[in-house]
């Protein structure tokens, strides 16, 4: 009579310590006790190194705890005859989608899995069309994940995931490497599967507005748990959450520094409501058209001898191959030296092409070693040749001074502490500046490097003789542009700078971004897909889409033409959502698009409508 | 580009040869390499290069490209023809300078001698146009499947192969991206002698390497998460079909090395006075 009863939680920890070995008594974990039940939506956040993503792979038995006790769906992960069950039963999908896929043919990789728990041939194939139905990526079957964006390859994973049919579902900072569509993408993914099809979800996350989606929120800290709840009451004492290195979500932000002013906003989490709610509150203060004046522009110092002018610029890779891809079609553009420079758009979009061509990575043809100027033939128009000047350097000439270019035009790429390579941090800084000066003595050489360090903000002495690879993830990214910044350019080009940090790393490069702008580098070009990245640090902006640029202005002026910028199948900031919706009930807000200011001026209106 | 070295090689269209089984095209190969180094005379080799033709027109893939492969190889066949050319004796001098002699048998050896390695280096080439690198290892797993009987990791070669493969690009991503980052600061590949250049490439190997690692150990926890466990109890969802286009090719081939044969027997009744002109050795 020993009917088996089913549990009613999906995982329980009871008082779970881990340390990494060789790490000491320093736990990653330590002491954790949490209940998921079935069917939970839970988020999971927390700075890095906070013991997230240690949580994640001690549930399916791919680290082991040393002490305490964990159960998932009834099974005990220490006992390791359970541990193929758990498996099946719990899917995660991990950051980086590239590492997460074992074939060249999506069909191929959705079918590992199954595979693996030795399903019938015919079985395989009907989960591999429910998973890819799942997630919505049904017509690339057959597609090669290689060719796929990061938000269709993420998804490709989560289907691989599915395939196997766990009950649990973790996302360990799956959606960090991925642009806001794809983020989006990968979200409502799972969102849909949690409450369409019962999954148990952990999500663990960076994204403050990601974490807002779950039924309760848990907070993590130097391995333990320190708040759990609702993500209303998480987000309600915003003090707690700096204590851990952490942010509130732009929304709550502006909710609370309306209702410092008294207006008695509801604690919520779509700007559409929130939209609603000032407006409300305005209706019943008698207030029923308002319009802010404009803000003040950014101040903008102005530095013409960096003037950067790009006409006619064009580029195709693998040329006159079957595999060609137009990146550039004709961009013209003025970049006005001394400006806070964004530059928006898809992955794929050119970005990247477009900020290889200003330190010459890639020339333009004029100036490539073996050009010859192609005979044209009487009658027919003369070819437009693509022009690019950065300040007094002509990249179209060949006799031009490439290695000081490059020398004055520092460039940053993505992740760029994947790039380090020397044996202590001292070398690595030093690389460039020796390159470009191979005769400099030595104490300039260290007074540079010294200088570098410290303006990232590393102590020096702690850190010169270090292997850069001892160092955290934050640290590295720093000492990787302090490589780049070593040599002083006046020009200073980054491709996502804050990419896959928490948000307090976040907001202290984009810090260390304004300070060297303020010091000595006249112009900073950001690459970012963070519309309100964009909107809170840029003088200007431009938007790449197809290999042009589409609009170039100020971040008030284009993030005003919302309904374009949804054309183009890009995002707006939080602040502009907002202010979009007021507008239509005849509230109209100027503001520069940075929360801060959208909260003074409706402030201001709401005291002014008020008082009158 | 790096790029292009590696997918150069597999040209995207629709075709006879492109839909035929990859294995049936593998074993073809065998075959026509069997059936070049069988021929012991120009009919026979003849042969080879009509079924080659043959083979280049099903393929729809423009001659030129098929040409271009033996460019790899180019300064190898130039050397070994010159030296052929100068050591092969005979009775009919042609041509004499110093100690240096030619005659008519090392000339028509030597061009055997090409003849012969273009036709295979082409017809090589022709499965790398023709067939996808993962068709390409499907297939040699498939074929190499008898060998589980003595107990060779046959599965595991295969996912190593398949992993290679799904990897290639995104490494090659990865360089790229390094050695733009390097050349950003400063860093030069292109000028200095060789020690120069080898030291050069440290900055691009090291970070490349720790990335691989990095990514290897990621790949091995997704893999387990993803319940793998060896070959055991495991199933195959791929399947490769045999169809009406293997049963032409295998046909084909059968006949290649039935003819290349009965050439090699019969050679010198056909135009007897030509065959003597040119027979080897």
């Amino acid at each position: 009579m020993s009917e088996k009863i089913q549990p009613e939680n999906a995982i329980v920890f009871d008082n779970v310590k881990f340390s990494y070995p060789g790490s000491g008594e320093a736990y990653a974990v330590n002491g954790v006790s949490l209940t998921v039940k079935k069917g939970e939506f839970l988020s999971v956040i927390g700075h890095n190194g906070s013991g997230k993503s240690t949580l994640a792979r001690l549930v399916n038995g791919l680290l082991e705890s040393d002490a305490g006790k964990i159960t998932v769906l009834g099974l005990d992960v220490d006992d390791s005859a359970n541990r193929k069950e758990i498996r099946k039963r719990v899917g995660i999908v991990f950051q980086n989608p590239d590492n997460q896929m074992v074939a060249s043919i999506v069909e191929d990789d959705v079918a590992f899995g199954p595979e693996n728990i030795g399903l019938p041939r015919d079985e395989i194939g009907r989960r591999i069309e429910w998973a890819l139905n799942a997630v919505g990526m049904s017509e690339y079957r057959h597609a090669t994940p290689a060719r796929l964006s990061g938000g269709q390859k993420q998804r490709i994973a989560v289907a691989g995931v599915l395939a196997v049919r766990p009950e649990i579902l973790i996302l360990d900072e799956s959606t960090a490497m991925l642009d806001p569509k794809g983020r989006r993408e990968v979200i409502e993914v799972v969102t849909r599967l949690n409450k369409e099809e019962g999954i148990t979800v952990i999500l663990i996350t960076h994204f403050m507005e990601e974490a807002l989606l779950a039924d309760r929120t848990v907070v993590m800290n130097r391995g333990e748990i320190v708040l759990s709840g609702t993500p209303e009451e998480i987000f309600e004492n915003g003090e707690m959450l700096e204590i851990y290195n952490l942010c509130l979500p732009r929304i709550t932000e502006i909710i609370n520094k309306l209702n410092t002013a008294g207006m008695g906003l509801e604690q919520v989490l779509r700007p559409e409501e929130l939209a609603s709610g000032i407006i409300e509150r305005f209706n019943s203060a008698g207030i029923v058209n308002a319009v802010s004046p404009h803000g003040k522009p950014r101040p903008e110092k102005s530095v013409p001898e960096w003037d950067i002018d790009i006409e006619n610029l064009t580029f195709t890779y693998s040329k006159k191959s079957p595999f060609a891809v137009k990146a550039l079609n004709g961009i013209n553009l003025h970049i006005g030296g001394g400006g806070f420079f964004g530059i928006i758009g898809h992955t794929g979009s050119g970005k990247s092409t477009l900020i290889q061509h200003l330190n010459a990575l890639i020339r333009l043809p004029q100036a490539e070693k073996r050009y010859r100027r192609k005979r044209v033939k009487k009658g027919s128009p003369a070819p437009v040749l693509p022009s690019l000047t950065v300040g007094s350097f002509n990249l179209a000439d060949k006799k031009t001074d490439f290695k000081s270019l490059r020398a004055s035009v520092g460039m940053v790429f993505q992740y760029p502490e994947y790039q380090l390579f020397a044996e202590s941090v001292f070398d690595d800084v030093a690389f460039g500046l020796k390159n470009f000066n191979k005769k400099l003595p030595a104490e300039e050489i260290e007074k540079a490097v010294r200088e570098s360090i410290e303006i990232v903000g590393l102590d020096y002495n702690e850190v010169k003789d270090k292997s850069p690879f001892d160092l955290s993830g934050g640290q590295k990214r720093r000492v990787a542009i302090a490589g780049v910044i070593v040599t002083k350019p006046r020009v200073l080009v980054l491709d996502e700078p804050a990419a896959g940090l928490d948000p307090l790393g976040k907001k202290e490069i984009m810090e260390l971004l304004h300070k060297l702008h303020r010091e000595w580098c006249s112009t900073v070009i950001i690459v970012s897909h963070d519309m309100d990245e964009i909107a809170e640090n840029c003088t200007k902006a431009v938007i790449i889409a197809d290999g042009k640029a589409v609009m170039c202005d100020s971040p008030e002026n284009i993030f005003g033409r919302e309904e374009e910028l949804y054309a183009l199948g890009l995002d707006v900031p939080l602040v502009s959502k907002i202010s979009g919706i007021l507008a239509k009930s005849g509230i109209t807000v100027n503001s520069n698009c940075t929360p801060e200011d959208f909260a003074d001026k409706v402030i201001a209106l709401y005291k002014g409508g008020a008082d009158a | 580009m790096l790029n292009d070295v590696v997918f150069g090689q597999y040209y995207p269209v629709k075709s006879f040869v492109h839909k035929s089984d990859p294995r049936i095209k593998l074993l073809a190969l065998i075959a026509y390499i069997v059936a070049l180094f069988l021929a012991d005379n120009f009919y026979s080799l003849a042969l080879g290069f009509i079924v080659l033709i043959m083979a280049v027109i099903a393929s729809r893939v423009p001659l030129g490209r098929v040409l271009r492969s033996v460019k790899a190889i180019l300064v190898l066949l130039v050397f070994t023809a010159v030296l052929n050319l100068f050591f092969h004796g005979g009775d009919n001098l042609l041509w004499q300078w110093g100690i240096i002699k030619i005659y008519r048998e090392g000339v028509i050896f030597t061009v055997f001698f090409i003849l012969r390695l273009f036709f295979l280096v082409m017809g090589s080439a022709l499965l790398t146009l023709t067939t996808a690198p993962v068709e390409l290892t499907d297939g040699i797993e498939s074929l190499l499947t008898p060998l589980k009987w003595i107990r060779f990791p046959v599965h595991e070669l295969a996912l190593i192969m398949s992993i290679a493969l799904r990897f290639i690009p995104t490494l090659i991503d990865e360089t790229n991206r390094i050695i733009s980052a390097q050349k950003a600061r400063g860093a030069d590949f292109e000028s200095g002698n060789i020690f120069k250049r080898i030291k050069a490439v440290i900055p691009i190997l090291i970070p490349l390497l720790i990335s691989a690692f990095r990514r290897a150990e990621e790949l091995g926890d997704a893999m387990d998460a993803r319940c793998y466990a060896g070959s055991k109890k495991r199933t195959k969802y791929k399947k490769l079909a045999f169809g009406w286009r293997d049963v032409i090719i295998v046909l084909l081939f059968a006949g290649l090395i039935t003819g290349a044969v009965l050439l090699n027997v019969y050679a010198d009744t056909i135009f007897p006075e030509i065959y003597e002109y040119i027979r080897l050795g």
